[in-house]
């Protein structure tokens, strides 16, 4: 029965978590712009990003190997620097972006000025980590993301065709599109893949991995909280693409703000909605900006095999420590700049697609390598999906300075 | 894998995590030290751990930050106290015993002074 209950709350919280303000942004906008035609690339992302999660999960449990150290042993000390430098900038970048969508939030529900919001949200972030059991604040934001379902009711509510909404699981081009349009829409599939398919996430569950000292025993957990926890959470960002275009499309509204996508549970069920929809977006963004902070930190730690460890007091990985606590501090003076949120956005979904692919090469030669992994070594299927993915993330990384310069991060 | 089989070095010792007998992460295994004479089989003398070993490794510039930014210290451990190799390198017993948690133990003190740390 406990284990039961561990496996569901596992699941609920990737459900919850699955949703941070890129993907709030890149779908609503998606949904206003191109109707229900980029449903298939949230589809598509979810299926890269379980492939990814369900892999470092048994890579993991198997070679107990964190993601960054096997940055460096599969793409070489000099490279793989490189890679950890790249990938702890766009971790932090995404970490502003997280805190600007907070400060929007609080903005928006409490009246906040802008910079006090993002100010006390970074000071309210840190005062949870330093004092809270990393596993209560995990399940507690994970769960409390579930305020976001009421976006899935909202899609429900608002009545789309569903004919459309089905035709768009299938790849598609829009109908009567112009050639830049189609350039446009480009840059949505790449911007939406970067948004789903973020490279936090996959470091985020691998250390959660490693640090729970999971084993085979595990394996079917892993499995189950991959494909199930993330197939959820990939509804709530169906449901407000189909929102988006249900309720902004019809008026001519590019919802390139945050708050906006709050809007899309009020129409249907007033101030309750509203209620819900900014609690949902808040609890989902704290907890990606809670998680991506950690993975600045992961990545030093793992890739010179410093101490680190979120279920360990902050004296006990000192180092650790101190980095995800300046990492904090740095997001939010990237904000306090004046930068915009969406500004942010945009460079996250460009810069984490660029890194992707080197974080998730030295995953897929590990769990194809017998000597680490033993019995649980990548099977046939494994090594279509994961090629498959990797082929895609490669794809869309050369694809997207282009396409983003071409349309001016999609504004045009 | 066992420390006194053949193994790829490069491949399979280089840039892997070292943990000490009670399981804390004590490093990484940043370069191998060899002893040996002609005609005679080349052994590892030591593991090298930290910054000084890694930066041999790197090329001009990025050697120059790093030597920059963390110095240019080296731990030896030696290869017999080596327990097991998997992903892991774990060693006998524990990493202050080697020297591989000063760096650590400095920190920690700082942060120790921070109220609930």
């Amino acid at each position: 029965m406990t284990d039961l209950i561990e496996i569901t709350l596992g699941i609920m919280t990737a459900m919850g978590g699955f949703v941070d303000v890129s993907e709030l942004v890149f779908t609503a906008q998606a949904g206003a712009r191109f109707l229900y035609a980029l449903i298939w690339v949230i589809v598509l992302g979810t299926l890269i990003i379980t492939v990814f999660g369900e892999m470092s999960g048994r890579v993991a449990a198997i070679s107990k190997q964190p993601l960054f150290n096997l940055m460096r042993q599969r793409l070489g000390l000099q490279f793989g620097l490189l890679v950890l430098v790249a990938a702890s900038l766009v971790n932090l970048i995404t970490c502003a972006a997280e805190i600007g969508g907070l400060g929007i939030i609080l903005h928006l529900g409490l009246g906040l000025p802008y910079r006090l919001a993002t100010s006390l949200a970074t000071l309210a972030l840190i005062l949870v980590v330093w004092l809270l059991p990393f596993k209560a604040i995990e399940r507690s934001f994970g769960l409390l993301g579930l305020f976001m379902i009421s976006f899935i009711a909202a899609a429900a509510a608002v009545h789309p065709p569903w004919n459309e909404v089905v035709t768009g699981l299938i790849p598609n081009l829009p109908a009567h599109i112009s050639g830049h349009e189609l350039v446009t829409y480009a840059y949505f599939i790449v911007a939406i893949i970067s948004a789903v398919v973020f490279p936090y996430e996959t470091y985020f569950y691998s250390a959660g991995a490693i640090e729970e000292h999971w084993s085979r025993k595990d394996l079917a957990v892993n499995r189950l909280t991959t494909i199930v926890g993330f197939s959820l959470g990939s509804l709530l960002a169906i449901s407000i693409l189909i929102n988006a275009a249900v309720l902004f499309a019809p008026r001519h509204i590019d919802p390139q703000l945050v708050g906006s996508s709050a809007m899309q549970v009020a129409i249907p069920f007033g101030k309750i909605g509203l209620a819900f929809a900014l609690l949902g977006m808040f609890f989902a963004i704290a907890g990606a900006a809670i998680e991506t902070c950690l993975c600045v930190a992961y990545g030093p730690c793992q890739f010179f095999g410093w101490k680190w460890g979120r279920y360990v007091r902050p004296s006990e990985s000192p180092r650790f420590t101190l980095i995800w606590l300046g990492s904090f501090a740095l997001a939010n003076l990237i904000v306090l700049t004046g930068i915009e949120p969406l500004t942010l956005v945009e460079y996250v979904v460009v810069s984490a697609i660029l890194v992707i692919p080197f974080s998730y090469l030295p995953l897929l030669l590990v769990a194809n390598d017998r000597k680490y992994m033993g019995e649980h070594v990548n099977g046939k299927l494994a090594n279509v999906l994961g090629l498959g993915s990797f082929a895609i993330v490669v794809v869309a990384a050369i694809a997207a300075l282009p396409l983003y310069f071409l349309t001016s991060g999609g504004q045009q | 894998m066992r420390p006194d089989g053949p193994l790829k070095l490069a491949g399979e010792v280089r840039d892997l995590q070292i943990v000490d007998a009670d399981g804390v992460h004590c490093g990484i295994a940043d370069d191998l030290e060899f002893e040996g004479e002609p005609g005679r089989p080349l052994r590892v003398r030591s593991i090298l751990v930290g910054p000084g070993a890694c930066e041999r490794r790197l090329s001009g510039w990025l050697a120059a930050l790093v030597r920059r930014i963390f110095g240019d210290s080296v731990v030896r451990v030696p290869w017999n106290e080596v327990k097991h190799i998997t992903g892991r390198i774990t060693l006998k017993r524990s990493g202050t015993v080697y020297g591989l948690l000063k760096t650590e133990e400095r920190f920690a003190a700082f942060v120790k002074r921070i109220p609930f740390a």
